[in-house]
């Protein structure tokens, strides 16, 4: 059933939107703080991987997102109303995390849900927030979103999924590194969505995999893997995660020496290590899918400035208080739009509490491109509210002397793919 | 419990393709030969040492990629063949070296004032991280109730116990209480506790609080933390007013544990005076513990390994999981539980084995139960050693957190220590020289566990059967043992983890 509620159509949402936005700016900074400070907060429920093995990443997704609070709060709220982050602990479990978004309906009050990372628990989550009729905003890069697979309460729109991202790199790939590829990737649902995407993207291109090489997750020695990569392959495609990857760019040194193929990953491979760690010097001319650039470029953006300065990340992304404590800079930034989203939604909808739900969902879905700005420090973005996913731009980087230096930035159309679900035929 | 998950790790770190040459694996090589023949003095200085230089210095998750690349082949066999040469050693040394070594210096007067204050200002404390689990943050970082429990005191206050001294005399949350009971209502304790029980009922406790530990989904969840620690302490005290004071030290299992551990360390009393030696000193002078004591014991350092198993590769593959895509922890209740009670039954078995064969090859003709009560003591620094090790990395990260909730422990803004604008930084592990520290520390505090333990078994042996030979011979066994477990926690501690 859908509820007709002021502002729930499309060309109204965005109407309030911007008359919201341009409201709440005129008023003087003190009315907008006075009034925040009265009413009810805005309870956001955070799903945070403190414990288990997303608890590196929960630490900056806590971070950014308790400076974009911040920021939010000091600006005046949303509606005026202030925001509370209610962080609840998944343990990166699917299982917890259902019973997170069950306390955050049932138990905390709270209006939306926010932040999850890791896919299984965004795929054990969301049908119970569809069933509670909580919007889940979650930040996971998955494609699980736009695959059609979770509901109408589910939305992505401050990350780009992991398919939009592989596709986006054949054409770079094609032109300038090479036609003939060979994938290393691990052998599960994390590998096999690069295998199926990136094969499929490289082929358009007219280029073609040579190899894939599929290495099971718990290997700790690659050695024996490497005589596979054919002798023809102009570009070696990597995308090993875990403890071991250090591992694996040292023998992989070892294995070729200097005449290699050229060499593409991507940097969810190297999150959160430091480039310039002793061991890696042999990825230097090596090139890395980034979805925010880690290291300040030289034409850096006021936006990416401010980012960097309210999260307390220096211009090499490690904490300001600790050069050797390196942000997930490539990921962590979806915390930081998505709330703010969030804000312009609410603020379109004119949310007031959980009944106002569906027009939230429904103003967000009202919404498509997003400049780059303070909110968006990333870079532009386009939402399609069919599929409930963002899209924007993405960047490859060639490791210079331990710097990432930003060599391309892909248009949002190359990353862009027919629609695959239309959750906005599906009632509330 | 936050970040039991911070860990070192991998098996396969070797030479060929190690950070280090082999000149400087060889330099590592020799420390610890060097540390063999200053034995175990040296091993005890370095666990006390430690303990007290782990400060926060270094710590986060991509650790485990640099422990792969250390030649932690050649520190595991470094490791084992100190713990072997310590045998050997004390085979030629004359009688009575073993126990020389734990000679003590008597200080200052023993006292047991201000207990009751104390142990009431600890109900308090108890009483207001309940308080706080409960309406305070949900965010177990930030929540003082699980910072408190699985920093502060699981892993702060047990090691201060096993290290310095016994000051859960001073900082038990019961026994104060209880006295005021007493004296306000005049009443004393109305029923017997059955003997029959002896300290089984800790057994039973600590392996129920291993099994919240390990297996819950949720252990670091504020509430209900609060409520389990809550309702404990309530079912304690009930049962101390109930059963008195024999209540506490058999069946209440946090305080046997803490009483166990306080016989391993360095300031312990002797004839109405506190007095100071090698941990282990007071292990020697105690007479043998009764059987469930024994196995409280054995269990202490069973649960101890498994809490590491149950993180590496190897135990994820007997699962059948994917360690890159765990499941979480409410996919592997059972097999966590049914592999902490398998560990601890594997342990107990291979323990008994080794003692069985040991009085097989020395002729002596003490049952087994005797030998197990008599040897089962000298497990408690392996135990104690493993505490620590495994701990050190989540110290170094969850320490920063409680500093922070010390910072604001009312969650509203305050800054008590100036700390507002400081950052938890897991920055240590992120650099090779850092993890290497941190992962030689804690070898080297396992290493000295085991030394210790060898230490500990030659004297308790030569205290029951006269005659150097005849004890080398009967521990002989046991002391295989204890060299194969040092290699065992340092396999631990370099596998790679899936957690």
């Amino acid at each position: 059933m859908t509820k007709l509620i002021k502002g729930t159509t499309r060309r109204g949402a965005l109407k309030t939107l911007a008359g919201g936005a341009a409201g709440a700016a005129s008023l003087p900074l003190w009315a907008r703080f006075a009034e925040a400070q009265t009413s009810e907060p805005i309870k956001v429920g955070f799903q945070v991987h403190r414990t288990g093995i997303g608890a590196a990443y929960g630490r900056w997704y806590d971070r950014t997102t308790q400076a974009a609070a911040k920021l939010i709060n000091e600006n005046g709220g949303i509606n005026g109303r202030m925001i509370e982050i209610v962080a609840e602990d998944d343990g990166t479990d699917p299982k917890r995390g259902a019973e997170v978004v069950e306390k955050f309906a049932n138990q905390h009050g709270c209006d939306v849900g926010f932040g999850t990372l890791f896919s299984h628990v965004v795929i054990g989550s969301a049908p119970r927030a569809g069933e509670l009729k909580l919007p889940y905003f979650v930040v996971s890069e998955g494609h699980h979103v736009a695959s059609g697979m979770l509901n109408r309460y589910t939305l992505q729109p401050g990350i780009t999924d992991v398919k939009s991202q592989v596709q986006a790199m054949a054409p770079y790939v094609s032109e300038n590194l090479g036609k003939k590829v060979t994938m290393v990737f691990p052998d599960f649902a994390f590998g096999h969505d690069h295998r199926d995407f990136f094969t499929a993207a490289i082929e358009e291109q007219g280029g073609e995999v040579l190899e894939h090489i599929a290495i099971p997750p718990s290997e700790t020695s690659f050695t024996k893997y490497f005589p596979k990569i054919p002798r023809e392959t102009e570009v070696l495609y990597h995308v090993m995660v875990g403890p071991a990857v250090l591992t694996f760019v040292k023998e992989l040194g070892e294995f070729f020496g200097p005449s290699r193929p050229e060499v593409f990953g991507f940097i969810d491979s190297l999150e959160a290590v430091d480039m310039a760690s002793p061991g890696l010097e042999y990825l230097d001319g090596t090139y890395f899918w980034e979805g925010n650039p880690r290291h300040a470029q030289e034409d850096q953006t006021e936006f990416d400035k401010f980012f960097r300065e309210k999260v307390g990340v220096d211009e090499r992304g490690a904490s300001v208080s600790d050069a050797s404590d390196v942000s997930t800079y490539a990921h962590m930034f979806g915390c930081w739009e998505t709330l703010h989203i969030l804000k312009a939604g609410m603020e379109a909808a004119d949310y007031k509490g959980p009944d106002d739900r569906p027009a939230l969902i429904e103003a967000v879905e009202a919404m498509t491109d997003m400049p780059e700005s303070n909110e968006h420090p990333q870079g532009a973005k386009r939402f399609n509210g069919k599929t409930h996913q963002v899209f924007g731009h993405q960047y490859i980087s060639r490791v210079e002397d331990g710097f990432l230096k930003r060599v391309h930035s892909t248009s949002i159309e190359d990353t862009l793919y027919p629609d695959e679900v239309d959750y906005t035929t599906q009632s509330f | 419990m936050n970040h039991r998950r911070a860990r070192l790790g991998q098996v396969t770190g070797c030479l060929r393709r190690g950070y280090l040459g082999p000149e400087e694996a060889g330099k590592h090589l020799r420390f610890f030969s060097v540390k063999i023949s200053i034995s175990a003095l040296a091993s005890l200085a370095v666990v006390a040492g430690v303990a007290l230089s782990a400060g926060p210095a270094l710590a986060h998750a991509s650790e485990q990629g640099f422990v792969l690349l250390l030649p932690t082949d050649v520190y595991i066999a470094a490791g084992g063949a100190s713990v072997g040469l310590t045998v050997v050693l004390l085979a030629l040394l004359p009688p009575g070296a073993a126990e020389a070594v734990f000679r003590t210096v008597r200080l200052w007067p023993a006292s047991a004032a201000f207990r009751h204050v104390t142990s009431c200002l600890a109900a308090v404390l108890l009483a207001f991280l309940v308080w706080r689990g409960f309406t305070g943050s949900r965010d177990p970082s930030v929540n003082p109730m699980p910072l408190f429990v699985w920093t502060v005191w699981w892993i702060g206050l047990v090691t201060l116990q096993g290290l310095v001294g016994h000051h859960w005399r001073w900082t038990n949350p019961w026994t104060g209480p209880a006295a005021v009971l007493a004296r306000l209502t005049g009443a004393r304790a109305p029923w017997r506790y059955p003997r029959w029980l002896g300290h089984w009922p800790a057994v039973v406790i600590f392996l129920a609080f291993a099994g919240f530990l390990l297996a819950d989904p949720a252990p670091s969840d504020p509430a209900r933390l609060a409520a389990y620690a809550g309702a404990y302490w309530y079912v304690a005290l009930l049962g101390l007013v109930l059963f008195g004071p024999a209540w506490m030290v058999r069946a209440e299992g946090i305080t046997v544990l803490m009483r166990i551990y306080a016989r391993m360390a360095v300031l312990g009393r002797d004839r109405g005076r506190v007095a100071a030696g090698l941990p282990g000193w007071q292990v020697i002078r105690l007479k043998a513990p009764p059987l469930a004591l024994a196995v409280f014991t054995l269990v202490l350092l069973g649960t101890g390994s498994f809490d590491g198993l149950n993180e590496t590769f190897w135990w994820m593959g007997v699962l059948g999981v994917n360690p890159l895509e765990f499941p979480g922890r409410s996919a592997v209740i059972v097999q966590t539980l049914a592999g902490l009670v398998a560990c601890n039954l594997g342990l107990i078995g291979a323990f008994a084995g080794c003692l069985w064969l040991g009085e097989r090859l020395a002729g002596t003709q003490r049952p087994l139960k005797q030998a197990f009560c008599l040897f089962a003591p000298s497990i408690l620094p392996i135990a104690l050693a493993y505490h620590v090790a495994h701990y050190l990395t989540a110290l170094l990260v969850d320490g920063q957190y409680v500093l922070k909730a010390l910072n604001d422990p009312l969650g509203n803004g305050a800054s008590l220590l100036g700390l507002a604008e400081f950052y938890v930084t897991t920055g240590f592990f992120n650099t090779p020289g850092t993890v290497k520290l941190i992962w030689l520390t804690q070898a080297g505090v396992v290493v000295a566990g085991h030394v210790i333990a060898i230490l500990l078994a030659h004297a308790l042996a030569l205290k029951d059967t006269p005659g150097t030979r005849r004890a080398v011979l009967g521990q002989a066994p046991l002391a295989a043992f204890m060299v194969a477990y040092t290699v065992f926690g340092l396999w631990l501690l370099a596998s790679p983890r899936g957690l």
